[in-house]
């Protein structure tokens, strides 16, 4: 316990808002508890980024590439994937409209 | 206190006290600015250039290697990297009568381009274009842009965007190329790294503030570099605009952020007029909030557009096809309805397109992606929820007006009149090939095609390392004028606020549906925006990387654009494609072609409106000044290709 009043006490004196203060404190406080109580392994905020972190599976992309990028029905060569764009009239790619 | 802002290692916002003349470069003019508080110096930095291309999208990167390919000294002046310009959106193709899946026949092309502009495009441009196409799509096929090719080998052609055979009697033509689905991606790679082997050189992430004139000649660009905060003014014989189009002006829009009409408020502010910005094209069903456009095939597979109230609306406005109406009436009964309150969400300013009645598999199926789309765009489970839709806008087809050649010009004494040193390319510019209405996969072609005139003309008129004319050593001075006014602007309403106020105005009263009074009431409403542009608040002062003055800016040339789309719009009193009223439902042209025209008496040009509008404004009260031209119907070469006479355009 005295560690932790040392520390309390050094960043009182310091008197600074530096960030690496907050740390160390928060060091000691771990260090001073013994063992860690966390024994779960560390998992990053709900951020975008850490909500991917728990979906391992990869969306299979719904257009699938031919075999060969020829496409069997036009006999196409490096055309577009999936069911031809121009079938409703404008250019369609997954729902999405592009007119140019 | 010295704003020595040129140095960008330092943080430019403390002020450095040093000796301003070690940082500054030879030819360096210092221009005082007073504000309240502060004097603000900025180093000013001149460049002679034998061209400069204002924007590296399509066609500005067509042009600018162009210019470079012929031994000019070319600078390519943008706001974007050259490949986040927006033409890397488009996903279609390019249209060209290579004749590769059939006989096909330029004229044919000519034909279709002509009537689907609804008679309004100049047909000398509409010509050069689409006689120049094949050879310009066999040419970036050589800079090595991969088409997608038939067993053959040669470039493989779909059917797009209203292409048929024989002047419209033979049946749908099969024309556009293009690059899997990103034609517009890989044109502007290829284009770049072409580029690159010639010895452009490039000024990337610097914002183009005016156009420097003197007796009615351009002779260059002044530019802000955002990086480091200084002005630099590129002198040049030849400036070509290549700066896109202006879709920001509206809430619903599929254009990038940055699309905000610069090289049109540019030409404006010099005093020369631009054309045909009323005419801006929609599609029904985008995605509220995003911008992005749902197919239509939704639609053709069974979804339905439903109002706040649960009822199919559709059924009222169009019995017989309902949700499978074409375009413009969907947009326009969407637009009723939300006008009349029966509008979904908080504010009531949008319909849903509902797709979950459709069995889930059929969906997976026939537009594979969709639910993906749903999620990223609209936040919504397409099985279980329906997409929020408003109609959209997507392509300017107005802009700075040009002649084939890509010279800027303007109309004097009833007789079209060339800029000197001026050009312009693009969507920017108004040739004009697209008229009333674009055709799909035309406006990548009109890029590649014009940005090409415009280096030749170049090349046909100068001679690299001309001598430049003297320009005034103060020239461009309003410009950082202006820069200084907004950078320290301390009204009361911010930049965001002024933006939402003109979209939500230009949205709700100059969108689809025109009627003269929703128009008249826009008009003063957007007329008062503008006058709010006075009271403008602005939060950093600094100068290195100041995004909050670059908006303003940006929002400066979008005020200027709206304001001539609206009252272009209200004073066009008839329906001529993509500009549809409500009050007068039809063309009014010269002669009633609906009807024989033996016997009929030619309308004088007062009365008729197959003419293209010409709009000023004078920037310190924001009125709009008119002005007509006529549309030019002769072909460049009567024997080769004569000309088509306007008739009754119907699908």
């Amino acid at each position: 316990m005295s560690l932790l009043r040392v520390c309390a006490f050094t960043s009182k004196r310091l008197n600074t808002q530096l960030l690496f203060v907050d740390l160390s404190f928060a060091g000691c406080l771990r260090t001073a508890s013994g063992a860690a109580k966390d024994k779960e392994p560390l998992r990053k905020a709900k951020t975008p980024q850490g909500r991917f972190d728990m979906d391992d599976e990869k969306p299979k992309d719904p257009l699938q590439k031919f075999p060969d990028d020829v496409n069997p029905a036009t006999k196409e060569q490096g055309g577009p994937r999936g069911p031809e764009p121009t079938r409703y009239g404008d250019w369609e790619r997954k729902g999405r409209c592009v007119d140019f | 206190m010295l704003f020595c802002a040129y140095k960008p290692l330092t943080n430019a916002i403390v002020a450095v006290k040093r000796n301003v003349i070690d940082c500054i470069p030879r030819n360096v003019l210092l221009l005082n600015k007073h504000s309240d508080r502060q004097i603000s110096q900025y180093p000013v930095v001149d460049h002679h250039f034998d061209a400069v291309v204002v924007g590296a999208g399509g066609a500005g990167l067509r042009a600018a290697f162009g210019l470079s390919e012929a031994g000019f000294n070319t600078a390519c002046v943008t706001k974007l990297f050259p490949t986040r310009s927006h033409t890397v959106a488009a996903q279609g193709g390019i249209n060209a009568a290579l004749g590769n899946m059939e006989a096909d026949d330029w004229r044919w092309h000519f034909y279709d381009t002509v009537k689907g502009s609804d008679w309004l495009g100049d047909q000398d441009a509409i010509h050069y274009m689409t006689e120049q196409a094949p050879a310009s799509v066999v040419e970036l096929e050589n800079f090595g842009m991969p088409f997608s090719r038939t067993e053959d080998g040669k470039i493989y052609q779909r059917a797009f965007g209203g292409q048929s055979l024989k002047f419209g009697k033979g049946g749908q033509a099969h024309r556009c190329c293009c690059v899997a689905d990103r034609t517009g991606h890989s044109l502007l790679h290829t284009l770049y790294g072409r580029s690159l082997r010639f010895d452009t050189s490039y000024f990337v992430e610097y914002f183009a503030l005016d156009l420097l004139m003197e007796d009615g000649e351009c002779k260059g660009v002044i530019a802000f570099c955002m990086e480091d905060g200084s002005i630099h003014r590129f002198r040049s014989k030849n400036t070509v605009i290549a700066t896109g189009g202006y879709g920001r002006t509206y809430f619903s829009c599929t254009s990038a952020h940055t699309s905000t009409g610069d090289g049109n408020a540019m030409v404006t502010r010099a005093g020369l007029p631009c054309q045909d910005l009323e005419f801006v094209q929609f599609h029904p069903t985008g995605i509220y909030g995003a911008g992005c456009l749902i197919t239509e095939g939704c639609r053709g597979e069974g979804g339905i557009l439903i109002n706040s109230e649960g009822e199919r609306f559709m059924e009222r406005y169009a019995p017989n096809a309902k949700d499978l109406a074409s375009r413009d009436v969907v947009s326009r009964s969407m637009t009723i309805e939300i006008r009349e309150g029966r509008g979904c969400g908080p504010e009531k300013d949008h319909v849903y397109l509902q797709l979950h009645h459709l069995p889930p598999q059929q969906l997976a199926v026939r537009l594979p992606g969709i639910s993906e789309t749903a999620m990223i765009f609209a936040g919504v489970e397409v099985t279980k929820e329906p997409i929020p839709v408003l109609p959209t806008v997507h392509y300017n087809m107005g802009g700075v007006p040009t002649n084939y050649k890509g010279q800027v010009i303007t109309h004097v004494g009833g007789e079209d009149k060339v800029v000197p040193g001026l050009y312009a390319c693009g969507e920017a510019a108004c040739a004009s090939v697209h008229g009333a209405n674009r055709l799909g996969a035309n406006s990548l072609l009109d890029l590649v095609v014009f940005g090409r005139a415009c280096a030749l003309t170049i090349a046909e008129t100068g001679t690299p390392g001309e001598k430049l004319s003297p320009l005034k050593p103060n020239a461009g001075e309003e410009s950082v004028a202006n820069l200084d006014k907004i950078r320290f602007a301390e009204g009361t309403i911010r930049t965001s606020e002024i933006r939402l106020n003109m979209q939500k105005t230009m949205q709700n009263h100059a969108a689809v549906f025109r009627t003269g009074d929703l128009l008249k009431e826009g008009c003063d409403k957007m007329d008062a925006i503008y006058q709010s542009m006075e009271d403008i608040k602005t939060f950093d002062r600094g100068i290195v990387w100041n995004t909050d003055l670059v908006e303003s800016l940006e929002l400066q040339n979008l005020m200027l654009n709206a304001v001539q789309t609206i009252h272009s719009a209200e004073a066009r009193k008839e329906s001529r494609g993509a500009h549809a009223r409500e009050d007068y439902q039809d063309r009014m042209d010269e002669l009633d072609y609906a009807k024989p025209l033996a016997g009929q008496e030619k309308k004088s040009f007062d009365q008729h409106w197959r003419k293209h509008t010409l709009s000023t404004v004078d920037i310190k009260t924001g009125k709009v000044t008119l002005g007509y031209r006529p549309v030019i119907d002769r072909s460049l070469d009567q024997e080769e290709c004569s000309a088509i006479p306007p008739a009754i355009r119907s699908y």
